[in-house]
Order: structure tokens, then C-alpha cells, then sequence
């Protein structure tokens, strides 16, 4: 790695004036799981990390029956991954977490990371937005919330300001019988990027959420698709329009990964079964 | 109940301790005061002339000692691999040139105090390319005026070679079908754990190396040679590596450099590849093209085969010369045929280098017979293995390198393995979404690097006088267990308990010379070597315990430590004889030997059950029964792991490896973890191995033959025909990916 | 430089480090504890895993100073039937994903003394070996989980 300054402020206040101070040329440092990485491979530059974990009051995880799931900036993917409270009410959440990297990475990397890192591909993104998830950005001017669906501009880009920094994710109680599926396409069982990413949230004959990751700059609802189903009773003739409809939502591009089409044809099948596997969870 | 004291024993391997406490050292591990560390700066283009290069700035920098560019470096035309006065290797190396021929190639290095600080100075390095047009493909290398070496008037990396037996015209007339296609290999690495990394430091013109290689005498000699010293003068050590699986006998180029470095620096150096780099400076296994074509009677015989292989070396020859014979000459055997004719010709490309990778160009050409085997079948309505046993090589035939085969290993295993996994099995054809099939492919492989290479066995072997003994042995430990199955041998031969016996390796200074641990030759050639020294020591001894128990020679057994009179109750412990007697010099028991070469060939038989989902197109291995006939096994648990290792590489290259290129600049488009896909736990299947002694060779130490190749031969084509089997789709290609089987399956639903 | 102090395998540490230093490398180098491997340095291999406070991670992905004040345990520091296994079933042949991986499994176990195969492979599903095939690291580990049941 090169050589940066380096900073632990104690303080929400003091990380976001060293942020801002610094600009571009600052990294906040949470997990280090994807910060560290790219420092390594020169994907991006720091002249100044700022380590935010020894800043108290964003490390917790509470679940209220009402208030939701308030998921705190230093939360980590392994404890979203084996709590029973998100076993419960958030599924396809946990078996995002469940598929981030290995137990190792998922040990340090943390949700709020993985939200801001913002890659396309990332899997927690799908399950946060189809549950309706909304964003805490601490910044200059306070606090403002941001529902997560509108926080991607762009790949790596989001409407995180200099300075800012998210401390918490709060995803909205569970309604009742609600079935949530996240299924991640990739080449292997673990270790993988997705090359298409695709969660549901179905509430029976009510609302229903498709969330597309890795097919475009952001992950993104598959609105035509999900207006096929809205408030209609399911059966799998309706299911494979949808999915067709998603598939067609789709923009992915080629890479190493995989092509194009490929990727497109895959957002068929897998919002097919995601969405027949969200119907027999719910059922 | 075995005759055997020791060997087929899975003894504790001596380097075990070491390994699962952390405390084995490998080269990585050293610390010298006043160690510097050495970056390199890689070309970002795939070929150009270096116009100007300047490292001023760099060398000015903090904490920078010393900096090297092709102006600073000896320029000695070399080989790639130090195989001296080899045909299997090419001679087309500078240590640093005024050319780059692929992207990723070094064009400078920096030794500093910190690896940071040599990073940093990388960055003020100033290179200036001329860019030449970049040849990134093999059609293009042949199509085009361009030269990327200048020693030949073409691209071709050496002479194209043909092998003839019998006369194929009239094969073909007597053949009542007809099968041809033409098969595409990728690009899969050998992804060693260990990254390759070297230590270099002198005293007075000494110098010493410490380094991560399975050809310790060849990294010597061509050290010696290039830097003008004695072989006196040069030491080059290797202690635990982490896998080499055959790249790791290649030059990297850091060898020197390193050693450069620290003369300039006056200060030991260490330089060692970042993952990235195993990649880039790396060698793979040679990407190309199977044309086969074979007459078939419609008894099944075969009557003829033909076929043109054409590998892509990369930017520099390497091991393709010997890559290209050793592939295209297998082809002469495996399934029998008297009339053939095969041709192969390696090329150079403007793409990252191949070499020598475990199973040295017959994982590609028995990707093609085998598959093309099951084509053939089917055609005649006949089941794949029972074809494959109806024309596998057997005692008497002529191998690949002209000795003739013993035994009936191949039968015996495509037999055995038929019995294990009740082959054939009729199935009702599968039409849901989620579809099984079974496949078997066959292999064999040669144990040592003869003809090839300089091939010999050394050993010495020497009686300590409490008893116990040392082996002194050139081959080294690339972490396989090998030294210890050679430990058994030793022990096995001399009567001695196995925990009396140790190895000593991997100091050229020490050991008698050795080409190194490659081509499945430790266990074979360093074995017999072994065992032959152990036998001159046992005489010696047996003198010795004779005259102590009054009996003869011949009247005179040793077992576990102790020499007993047969028959009798008469005895004396192997210790006892050899200790030092008031008044008596004490004996000397050590004796060398040198085994030339020769060659045998072990046999495996890969019966494979794999799951194709339809829809996503992902191709799992359920189940892999692989059956080895390797002559004696001499260590079950290191066997039963060479094996179960090549099928994890194995199946990586025909899934999901493929090291690739962009097509436009020739830059490495996944040099790393994330996107170059090797099995992982999950992605393993279950694996019942078998091994079978049916067909020992007398050439090997107790008849044992290597094993380290064959898996990874093998089970490449079981996969693709279970594929076959699966969903009625003939993939000629590796990796087969889910793209592939899923635009093959669209394909089949419009016909 | 940043002075930390911190628990190595039991035993109280001081260390100097510059911030850019991975817990890898001040492992490796400023603690003397070359039986951490460095297999990628990028958290794709495994090979560097270490115990944080009990939690299994890559040291690689860890800045040294971050180590202040926790308890590190890495493969020297560890003692466990895991070791003996790995030895004589085929766990291990070059060693070099060894010690990460017996790390691992220690924490598996830790955690979960009974694993099926399915959650063994799920745990390790972050430490490549590619010597092995896999297949006798799985028996090694749950001949150690047997053991331990003793």
C-alpha cells in the first residue's frame, strides 16, 4: 500500500470535518474490506484514511417490531448473518450476508460499507432496497435520510457529499405474510461478485418488490415487472411474464464475468424462481 | 497381509509438524539484516520497442538503493527454463531487453527499504514505447509479416514436429467411419498458494540463493553461466515451497535481477511476486487447437489417426518445445492405432507466457482423443468405456517415448471402475430443468522427463553410526510427500525403522545434483536412485553385521533396525553393529547412486457423475471416481492427494479456469482471485479414489510409478462426456461455461 | 509511527507501526511470526486468516494499529487436535494454505463443535487450497470435532 496520514476520530463531528477537509484525497475506513483492497491495486488513491470504528453510538443492530431493523454503520455482514432476529424477519437480507465473500471478510466488512462502496454488483444492496430501506447521512448540516432505491447515481457514485457519512440503514418492520428472496447468479458457490443479483419482496396479493443487482450502473426495481403482479393473484403463467418483463428492464453490460445477454436471459430465470420461491415462503 | 515393512504405509510425514504449527519455513520467511525488498515495473503494452528508459529519479529517491533497466543487466541470450543443452526448452531470453513482447513483461526493478517505497519509485520510472502491431492471437502470429523474436523467419517458437508410425492413407481406406473435429484448449494457470519470491545475498562473490523452485541445480548452472561465476560460487537453497505443479522450474527472470540487485546494493534483497504477478510473470498452460481426425473399423479398432496440434507458447518459448512433443507424441498411444500421423507446432503470441504445467501438453491432446473416442462410440452403437477398453494400450505396445508398456494397467483400471460405479447405467433421458449425466475418460502419463530433458536419478545414501541413516537427495520437496515416500524406500530397502531415516534436501552445496522435481519424476527416478544407494549402504552393513554374528551374507535378513540370522535366534541391532568400537576406526557406510533414465507409464481411469441446471447452464461435479494404476504406492494418504489435487485443478480448467486476454491490447483482463476461478470447497465434489498395483514396473523403486500428472489428464474429458450425457450437448472445447451451455441448448431447441 | 500494545498468542505485545502496515505484515515482519501466509494480500485466498478477539478474518485486510488493544491469535499460538489430523489424514501437502486454514477450522469449531460436511466446506469456503482437492481437509476436520467429543 502507499503511504497515507491516518486518523481514528472520536466523534461523528470530527470524522466529518476531516472529511471534509481532505475531500477526494480521504477514505473513511470502516471494515477495510473493499477500501483496502483497491488501496492495494491502486484502484484508488488516499493521501488520509479516516478509521470511523472508534466512534461511539453507529455499532449497534436492534430490531423493534414497529420501528423496523435500525442496522448501525460499524454492523457487520456476519452479524446480520447469524442473528435470529434477521433469520426472522429479513431472509433475503441474511442470505445476501449470508453470500458477501467468506466468514472472514464477513467479519469486518460492514453493511454501511457495502451500501456506500456502492458497486452494482453488491449483494446486500437487492434485499435493503426491496424491503424499503432508508439511509442516516451525517454530515456538515446534520442528519438527512435518503431512501436507499434513490442513494446509487451511479457505479461506485452515490449522493454522499464531502464530508458526509452514513451512520445507520433502518429497514422497515416486516408486514405479515411476506415472503423475501434474494438469489445470487455466480460462476462458483462463494467467493463471487454476482453477475446478476435479483431479490423479492412479495406481500401476498399486495405489493411486491423486484430489486435487480448487477444488470445496470445501479441496482434497480424492475417496475414493469412488479406492475404485472401488483395486487393480482400470482400463478406461474403471470410469474413468467414478469420475469420476462424484468429480464427486458435489464441493461447489463459484457464483461470477463459475463456477457450481456447472458446476463439478461439470467434475470429471467432467476426473478422466475425468486419470485415462485417468495410465493411458497409466503403460502 | 504386505511383505513390506514400511512402504504402502501412510507414515507421518517428517514436514507435517512443521506445516500445521506454522514454524516450516518457506523462502518467503527469511529475514536478513539489512534486507532490502525489490518491486518491478511491468510494460503496459503487449509489444513495443523501448525507446528511452530512465530511472534517475527513481534511484534519487528515499530509501531507494539500487535500480536496474535493460542498460544496467548482462545481455546474455538465455533459456526461459534453466534445463541445460535441453530440447524441451527454449533459448529466447535477455534478463531485461530493449523489446517488451507481452503486456505485464518487466522492463525495470527497484530494491528499497521498505516495500512501499520500492512501489512508490516504480511511479518515476520513465519509459518511453515504440509500439509494434501486437500478434494476440495464433492466427494472427501466422497470418502476419510481424516478428516477435527475432532468431526465426516466423513466429513458430522451434521446428514443427512430426511423428509417423504405419502409413495413414492406407488407414484411412481400411476405416469404416470416419471421425473428425477440431478441439479448443483455454488458458487455465497453476494458481500455486505460494507466490514465487527469492532472496539473493553475497558474501565476497558468493552468492547465495534462497528461493522458491523445483530446479535448484538448474537455477544454479544458468545463474553461474549468465553471471560469469563458478558453480562453486553459486548456492541456491530451497526449503518447504508452497506447490509449483510444474511452472515453478521455469526462469521468472527475478533470479537474476535479484541477485543484481543485491550486488549493486551491497545488501541481501528480497523479491517476491505480488498474486497479480503470479499472473502476469507467470506461466500457464498452453491455450490452442486439437485437429484429430481416426478411421474406425466397424469392430471398433482403430485404423487411423491424424492429427495437427498448434499450442501458443505466449511472448516467450519456454517449455514449448517440449510441451508440443510430449503432447502431440502421446497421441500415438493411449487407444491403440498402428497408422499415424501427428504434427505439432508451437507459436509465439503477444500474450502472457505458458510453460510447464502439470500434464505438459497431454491434458490437451487427450482432451481431444478421449472426447473424440465417445463421439466415435456412439456412432458405432457402442458404449464409451467398453470402446475405450477394446483399444487401451497394453504390455507389449510401444508408449509414447518408445519403451514398451508393462503390464495391463489401463484395462484394469477403466475395468475397475466400470465394476465401482456399475457402468453402464441405463437411464430414462432426463427432461427436467435439473439433468445428470456420467462420463468416463481415460489418461496415461510418463514418469520422468527422459527424453526430454537430462534425465538422471542421484542418491546418496549415508549410515550415521547410532544407526540411523541419511538420504541425500537433489529432488525437491514441492510439498507433494514425495521425500517422504522416498524415506520408506530407503528405510524399506536398507531393513530400517522409517523413523530412523531422514531426508535431506534443497542445498545445492550438500546434495548430488538433481533436475529438480518435475515431469512425476521423484518418486520414480529420485526413488530408484534412492533405493540403489540404499542397497550398496545394506551390503556394507551386512559385512559388517556378518562378521559380528559369524554367518554369511545370504544367511542374513534386517528388519525394523535389527540384523537377524534367518532361521535362528542369532541378532544384532543395525545400531550396535555400526557404533564405534574402542580401538576400531569407525565404518563408513555411504554410497551414491545415479539411476539413468528411462521410462514408465502409470494409468488412470476418471468415472464422473456431473448436473447441468438448463436454465442457468451451471455444470456441477457430483462425484469423481477416479482409478490409478500406478505400480506400487508407497505412501496411500500422498498418492490419494496428488490425485484428488489434479481433479480440483482438472476441473477448474475445464469449468471454470481461463486466464484471459483482452483482444484488443493484450492486457490481462483477471490476474487475480476474484475473477480467475479456481473450486473452492463448496464447488468440490465428493472423490472415491482407488488405487491399483497391478502393473508394476521394475524400473521403479519396489515397481512404484509416478502419479502426480495423471489426474489432472483424466478427468477433463469424464467431465465433458457425463456433460454429453447430461443434456445431449458435445462441447470440443475447455472451460465449458454456462453461456456455452446455455446458447447450446437454444441452439439444439431451434433444430 | 503509531506505538500500539496488544495480546499475540497469550503474550503481552509493543509494537511501532506505520498505519499503512497490514496486520499481516506487522505480524510477519515487526512480530516475527512468519507462520501467517501471504497468499494474496487482497482477501481472496484465506491463507492469512488469523483470530481477532476470537473472530476469524484476514490479517490482510486489517491495518496493523488496528490491532491495539485486542487479542490476536495466530497459527503458532494455536494447540488443537486440528494440528495432528491435518498431519497424518492428508490435510495438508505443501502447507503454505495450512496454518489459515487450521485457523479457520479452530474457529469453526469453536463456534460449532458438531458440523455436518455441508457447514465444514461452508466454513472454509473462504481458505483456497490448491493441493488437496478439499477432500481430506473436510476428513481432517471432523476426525478433530470427533476427537474432541472424546
Amino acid at each position: 500500500m502507499r503511504r497515507f496520514e491516518y486518523f481514528e476520530p472520536a466523534t461523528l463531528a470530527e470524522a466529518s470535518a476531516l472529511l471534509a477537509r481532505y475531500g477526494a484525497r480521504a477514505q473513511p475506513l470502516a471494515g477495510g474490506t473493499d477500501l483496502l483492497v483497491e488501496l492495494k491495486e491502486q484502484l484508488r488513491r488516499a493521501d488520509c484514511v479516516v478509521n470511523i470504528k472508534k466512534i461511539p453510538g453507529i455499532a449497534a443492530m436492534s430490531f423493534d417490531p414497529r420501528a423496523g431493523l435500525r442496522i448501525g454503520a460499524l454492523v457487520t455482514a456476519r452479524e446480520i448473518e447469524i442473528s435470529p432476529v434477521t433469520a426472522k424477519y429479513y431472509p433475503s437480507l441474511v442470505q445476501a450476508a449470508r453470500e458477501l465473500g467468506s466468514i472472514q471478510v464477513r467479519n469486518r466488512a460492514t453493511i454501511v460499507g457495502n451500501v456506500c462502496r456502492a458497486s452494482p454488483s453488491a449483494d446486500t444492496l437487492p434485499p435493503l432496497i426491496a424491503d424499503g430501506a432508508v439511509v442516516s447521512i451525517h454530515g456538515g448540516q446534520g442528519t438527512r435520510r435518503v431512501p436507499l432505491e434513490d442513494f446509487f447515481t451511479g457505479p461506485g457514485k452515490t449522493v454522499l457529499k464531502s464530508g458526509e457519512l452514513m451512520t445507520e440503514i433502518v429497514v422497515p418492520p416486516p408486514a405479515p405474510r411476506t415472503g423475501k428472496v434474494y438469489i445470487k447468479h455466480g460462476r462458483r458457490k462463494a467467493m463471487e461478485l454476482a453477475t446478476v443479483g435479483v431479490a423479492v419482496t412479495l406481500e401476498l396479493e399486495d405489493e411486491v418488490r423486484i430489486v435487480l443487482g448487477a444488470v445496470a450502473p445501479t441496482p434497480i426495481r424492475a417496475k414493469a415487472a412488479e406492475a404485472l403482479l401488483r395486487g393480482r393473484e400470482i400463478d406461474p403463467a403471470l410469474i413468467e411474464r414478469a420475469a420476462r418483463a424484468a429480464a427486458e428492464e435489464s441493461r447489463p453490460i459484457s464483461n470477463v464475468r459475463a456477457s450481456a445477454e447472458y446476463r439478461r436471459e439470467m434475470v429471467g430465470v432467476l426473478t422466475r424462481r425468486a419470485l415462485q420461491r417468495a410465493l411458497d415462503a409466503v403460502r | 497381509m504386505s511383505d513390506f515393512s514400511v512402504i504402502g504405509e501412510s507414515r507421518l510425514r517428517p514436514d507435517m509438524p512443521g506445516k500445521v504449527s506454522g514454524r516450516a519455513q518457506y523462502a518467503g520467511d527469511l529475514s536478513l539484516p539489512g534486507m532490502l525488498h525489490a518491486k518491478t515495473k511491468r510494460s503496459n503494452v503487449a509489444h513495443a520497442r523501448i525507446k528511452r528508459i530512465d530511472a534517475t529519479r527513481a534511484l534519487a529517491y528515499e530509501g531507494v538503493k539500487a535500480v536496474l533497466t535493460h542498460h544496467d543487466v548482462p545481455r546474455v541470450l538465455h533459456y526461459g527454463s534453466p534445463h541445460p543443452r535441453s530440447a524441451s526448452v527454449t533459448k529466447d531470453q535477455y534478463i531485461l531487453d530493449s523489446k517488451v513482447r507481452y503486456w505485464g513483461e518487466s522492463v525495470a526493478v527497484v530494491a528499497a527499504v521498505s516495500e512501499e517505497i520500492a512501489e512508490e519509485a516504480l511511479d518515476l520510472i520513465e519509459v518511453e514505447y515504440e509500439t509494434l502491431p501486437a500478434l494476440l492471437t495464433v492466427d494472427e502470429a501466422f497470418s502476419s509479416s510481424v516478428r516477435i523474436h527475432e532468431l526465426r523467419n516466423d513466429n513458430l517458437v522451434v521446428d514443427p514436429v512430426t511423428v509417423r508410425r504405419g502409413d495413414v492413407e492406407k488407414g484411412f481406406k481400411e476405416a469404416d467411419l470416419i471421425v473428425e473435429g477440431t478441439y479448443a484448449m483455454g488458458r487455465p494457470t497453476p494458481a500455486y498458494m505460494e507466490p514465487n519470491v527469492c532472496v539473493s545475498q553475497w558474501s565476497e562473490d558468493r552468492l547465495t540463493m534462497w528461493i522458491s523452485t523445483q530446479t535448484p541445480f538448474m537455477v544454479r548452472g544458468i545463474l553461474a553461466e549468465v553471471l560469469g561465476l563458478p558453480l562453486t560460487k553459486v548456492r541456491v537453497l530451497v526449503d518447504h515451497m508452497g506447490g509449483g505443479f510444474g511452472a515453478k522450474q521455469d526462469l521468472f527472470q527475478t533470479e537474476f535481477l535479484c541477485a543484481l540487485l543485491a550486488k549493486k546494493a551491497r545488501r541481501p534483497v528480497r523479491m517476491e511476486f505480488t498474486r497479480k504477478e503470479t499472473f502476469l510473470g507467470g506461466r500457464s498452460r498452453h491455450p490452442g487447437t486439437v485437429w484429430l481426425k481416426q478411421g474406425f473399423r466397424k469392430d471398433g479398432t482403430i485404423s487411423a489417426r491424424q492429427a495437427r496440434v498448434t499450442f501458443n507458447s505466449g511472448a516467450y518459448g519456454s517449455h514449448a518445445p517440449g510441451v508440443t512433443a510430449v503432447g502431440t507424441t502421446a497421441l500415438t498411444s493411449l487407444y491403440r492405432c498402428d497408422n499415424v500421423l501427428l504434427e505439432g507446432r508451437a507459436v509465439y503470441t503477444n500474450t502472457p507466457i505458458a510453460g510447464a504445467y502439470r500434464g505438459y501438453g497431454v491434458v490437451q491432446t487427450y482432451y481431444a482423443l478421449d472426447i473424440q473416442m465417445d463421439e466415435a462410440a456412439e456412432k458405432l452403437g457402442m458404449d464409451p468405456a467398453a470402446l475405450k477398453l477394446k483399444n487401451a494400450v497394453r504390455e507389449g505396445d510401444l508408449s509414447p517415448s518408445g519403451h514398451p508398456i508393462v503390464g495391463h494397467g489401463l484395462e484394469d483400471c477403466i475395468k475397475r471402475g466400470m465394476e465401482e460405479t456399475s457402468w453402464p447405467v441405463t437411464r430414462k433421458s432426463g427432461h427436467g430443468v435439473v439433468r445428470r449425466g456420467r462420463g468416463m475418460g481415460c489418461e496415461m502419463h510418463g514418469s520422468s522427463a527422459y527424453p526430454g530433458i537430462k534425465e538422471q536419478g542421484n542418491a546418496t545414501v549415508r549410515m550415521n553410526d547410532d544407526g540411523t541413516a541419511q538420504l541425500f537427495t537433489g529432488t525437491t520437496g514441492l510439498g507433494t510427500g514425495a521425500h517422504t515416500a522416498l524415506a520408506q524406500v530407503v528405510a524399506e530397502e536398507l531393513g530400517l525403522r522409517f523413523e530412523d531415516v531422514s531426508v535431506v534436501h534443497g542445498d545445492t552445496d550438500v546434495v548430488p545434483w538433481d533436475i529438480g522435481a518435475f515431469a512425476s519424476h521423484t518418486t520414480y527416478m529420485g526413488g530408484r536412485a534412492a533405493q540403489m544407494a540404499a542397497a550398496e549402504v545394506k551390503k556394507q552393513l551386512l559385512s559388517i553385521a556378518a562378521e559380528a554374528l559369524e554367518a554369511s551374507h545370504q544367511d542374513l535378513e534386517i528388519r525394523q533396525g535389527v540384523v537377524r540370522v534367518k532361521g535362528s535366534d542369532r541378532q544384532i541391532s543395525v545400531r550396535d553393529a555400526v557404533s564405534p568400537k574402542l580401538g576400531l576406526p569407525t565404518p563408513q557406510l555411504i554410497a551414491s547412486a545415479t539411476y539413468k533414465p528411462t521410462k514408465s507409464y502409470s494409468f488412470a481411469a476418471h468415472f464422473v457423475e456431473v448436473q447441468v441446471d438448463t436454465e442457468t447452464g451451471q455444470i456441477d461435479v457430483l462425484q469423481v471416481v477416479p482409478v490409478h494404476e500406478v505400480g506400487r504406492v508407497i505412501h496411500p494418504v500422498a498418492a490419494a492427494g496428488q490425485i484428488e489435487g489434479g481433479i480440483q485443478q482438472g476441473i477448474g480448467h475445464t469449468l471454470t479456469e481461463d486466464y484471459v486476454i483482452d483482444l484488443q491490447t493484450g492486457r490481462s483482463l483477471n490476474a487475480g482471485f476474484v475473477d480467475y476461478k479456481m473450486p473452492l470447497s463448496l464447488d468440490m465434489p465428493p472423490i472415491r479414489t482407488i488405487l491399483l498395483e497391478t502393473a508394476p514396473d521394475p524400473g521403479g523403486p519396489f515397481g512404484a510409478k509416478g502419479v502426480g500428472e495423471d489426474p489432472i489428464i483424466a478427468i477433463g474429458p469424464a467431465i465433458a462426456n457425463a456433460v454429453y450425457d447430461a443434456i445431449g450437448l458435445r462441447f470440443r472445447h475447455y472451460p465449458i461455461t454456462p453461456e456455452d451451455v446455455v446458447s447450446g441448448l437454444r441452439q439444439k431447441r431451434k433444430v | 509511527m503509531k506505538k500500539i500494545s496488544f495480546t499475540l498468542n497469550g503474550e503481552e505485545r509493543h509494537l511501532e507501526l506505520e498505519p499503512w502496515r497490514s496486520l499481516l505484515d506487522a505480524l510477519r515482519n515487526e512480530a516475527g511470526l512468519t507462520g501467517t501466509k501471504k497468499g494474496c494480500d487482497v482477501g481472496d485466498c484465506g491463507a492469512c486468516t488469523v483470530l481477532v478477539d476470537g473472530k476469524p478474518l484476514n490479517s490482510c485486510l486489517m491495518l496493523g494499529v488496528e490491532a491495539d488493544g485486542r487479542e490476536v491469535v495466530t497459527i503458532e499460538g494455536i494447540e488443537h487436535p486440528l494440528q495432528e489430523k491435518f498431519a497424518q489424514l492428508g490435510g495438508a501437502q505443501c502447507g503454505f494454505c495450512t496454518p489459515g486454514m487450521i485457523v479457520m477450522a479452530k474457529a469453526l469449531l469453536d463456534e460449532n463443535p458438531n458440523p455436518t460436511e455441508d457447514e465444514i466446506r461452508f466454513g472454509i469456503a473462504g481458505n483456497i487450497c490448491r493441493c488437496t482437492g478439499y477432500t481430506r481437509i473436510v476428513e481432517a476436520i471432523e476426525a478433530a470435532a470427533k476427537e474432541m467429543k472424546k
